[in-house]
């Protein structure tokens, strides 16, 4: 199989994904809405009088039998139309991508963190697991893993916001604002990061190559960074891709945390305003992006390493 | 003569058990997590059984102390509320709502699991389709665009996240029980003309037994973290409910007055995942070793 067929094979699976995902979740949330009451009520607010709701229920073509309804709401959602905002009246699918910015730099700033502080680590720990200082160092980073990323941030926001005062907690008015959260972000990672990369550190340093290497006289130092670090980083960035749903689970939370302006704040305010538009836009625009993710570390991984391509035809 | 007068009697109690008698780090692992989850078990069941006094009222005058002062171990909230009383309160919440929501999530991927391994060649892939995908999406987002329309409380919550995390358990389930049904005992079994549903529930499933523990025990762990999580966010548990997650959630505004407030819910979640997580590790660890030995 050549390489760009594969690659083909790859990004024609994801979009089949992607469209039965988001056809799922839309069909959940038609009917989950309309299961748990009357929408245009819901719509309209709890404190809105009978006049409102029905003017919302003519706009919403809420008073329409139930399956026009879904196929309308269908093709409208096909369209990208998910309505107005409740609070504002601007279209939902606006305010979601207009903070699409901060949050793509917000998860940018936590890779490279992780990268930063994995990388190190987790070379380190893999050259020789045995050692008394590394088992130490190895049952922190468990511990660490048992700490939810939202205790980290309260815990580094308590050390340098209220005790030392170096930093300021809410917003993004400057660079000093982004380090808490890329840190707080960046700590769902880590530990686990840390572990795959010790785990294939020390597997690579038992391989045919390495000995080879050891036996033309390359130092320990050139065969950790130059043979055992690249093999081993392959695996981890791989973990990147798939582990991408899960730093937006954790973005949400650290958004809201330090009130950072990116979609995942703007979800939780959504949901607890009950302003289903706005959800539902949020909610498109991450399935998109994490299939965009997932689908351009999975290509670029089998254009880069054939053991993958032969792996599954 | 019985089983029993073969074991060594003297020394540790946990010779006993075959587990410790197998050898390998993953014993320590167990051992020291089960403790603890025993603990609290112990503790939720109690809060359960008794209140602890002072959940919910407390006295203003008594507001703030830090933990030891005034007699108060893990010092009192801004209402004056003793915090080692509120975690106790919490236990039923966050614990019970995370092992409801485990459960939920590891039942249901077993049965998945097991009817993709059983079943033919579409309806399989379907299954496996539909994990794969859901598996690839952020499970809070899910989580919490339910919650909106579901609405607060114990059942919403625990039904939600077992709902969005499911995936998981299917697809080692799926993979596991494929691995036990290429072994001789299950040939055999089908040789003899047992039904396939009766081979899935009487020789598959029983040599899941290892798998579905240590997945209980992360499951758990991990709906914990996602519990408090979404309690923290404001989605959770109701507002007046001493869960972990909102006790984190109120401490946020007097981090300058009462760090404690603070840390010690935190302390709680983070000494009941690594616990779970112990656990897990161990059973595998136990289990993997057993594997070898036989090998």
């Amino acid at each position: 199989m050549t390489r760009w067929r594969a690659v083909g094979d790859v990004l024609l699976r994801r979009v089949v994904e992607l469209a039965i995902l988001l056809f799922a979740i839309s069909t959940l949330l038609f009917f989950l809405l309309r299961l748990s009451g009357d929408p245009a009520a819901v719509l309209a607010g709890e404190e809105a009088d009978p006049e409102t709701v029905a003017l919302i229920a003519e706009r919403y073509g809420l008073d329409r039998p139930l399956m026009v309804q879904y196929l309308q709401y269908l093709a409208s959602t096909l369209l990208l139309d998910f309505g107005e905002s409740l609070r504002g009246g601007l279209p939902a699918i606006w305010m979601v991508l207009d903070r699409l910015g901060s949050t793509l730099l917000l998860s940018f700033l936590a890779l490279a963190t992780t990268i930063a502080i994995a990388v190190p680590l987790g070379a380190w720990l893999g050259m020789r697991p045995d050692a008394a200082e590394r088992k130490v160092v190895n049952g922190g980073v468990y511990i660490m893993q048992g700490i939810p990323g939202y205790i980290v941030g309260l815990i580094l926001i308590q050390i340098f916001v209220v005790e030392l005062r170096w930093l300021t907690s809410i917003g993004i008015t400057s660079w000093t604002s982004w380090i808490l959260p890329a840190l707080t972000l960046a700590s769902f990672l880590v530990p686990k990061m840390v572990r795959v990369l010790a785990a294939n550190v020390s597997e690579a340093l038992r391989e045919d190559y390495i000995r080879t290497a050891r036996a033309c006289g390359a130092t320990e130092r050139e065969i950790l960074w130059r043979h055992a670090v690249p093999n081993a980083l392959l695996g981890a960035t791989a973990l990147i891709g798939t582990q991408f749903a899960f730093l937006m689970s954790g973005s949400l939370v650290t958004e809201w945390i330090f009130s950072w302006p990116g979609f995942g704040a703007l979800l939780i305010e959504s949901v607890d305003r009950l302003d289903f538009p706005v959800v539902q836009a949020a909610v498109f625009v991450i399935a998109f992006l994490v299939f965009a993710v997932n689908a351009v570390t999975d290509v670029a991984f089998r254009l880069i390493d054939p053991r993958l391509r032969e792996q599954r035809s | 003569m019985t089983v029993g007068d073969a074991v060594p009697r003297q020394g540790l109690f946990l010779r006993r058990f075959r587990f410790w008698r197998s050898g390998g780090s993953g014993r320590w692992m167990l051992v020291a997590g089960l403790a603890v989850v025993l603990l609290l078990a112990i503790a939720t069941v109690a809060a359960l059984v008794a209140p602890p006094p002072g959940a919910f009222a407390g006295s203003l005058l008594e507001r703030w102390k830090a933990p030891l002062e005034a007699g108060y171990l893990l010092g009192t909230d801004q209402l004056g509320r003793p915090l080692l009383a509120r975690v106790l309160a919490g236990m039923p919440w966050s614990l019970g709502i995370a092992l409801t929501a485990a459960l939920i999530s590891v039942g249901l991927g077993t049965l998945a699991g097991l009817a993709a391994a059983w079943a033919p060649g579409l309806t399989r892939r379907a299954i496996l389709r539909l994990v794969d995908t859901v598996i690839a999406f952020p499970s809070l987002v899910i989580a919490v665009t339910v919650i909106a329309v579901l609405g607060r409380g114990f059942w919403p919550l625990a039904l939600t996240l077992g709902l969005a995390t499911w995936p998981i358990a299917a697809r080692v389930v799926y993979a596991e029980a494929m691995s036990v049904a290429r072994r001789d005992y299950v040939l055999a079994a089908q040789l003899a003309g047992v039904g396939s549903v009766t081979i899935l529930i009487t020789h598959v499933l029983p040599a899941l037994r290892p798998t579905l523990l240590v997945m209980l025990a992360f499951t758990f762990a991990d709906m914990l973290i996602a519990e408090s999580a979404l309690s923290f966010l404001g989605l959770g548990v109701p507002l007046t409910a001493p869960s972990w997650g909102n006790m984190l959630s109120e401490s946020r505004e007097y981090l300058v007055e009462a760090p404690w407030m603070m840390l010690v819910p935190a302390g709680a979640i983070v000494l009941a995942v690594v616990a779970l997580n112990l656990v897990g590790d161990g059973v595998a660890a136990i289990s993997r070793r057993r594997a070898r030995d036989l090998a």
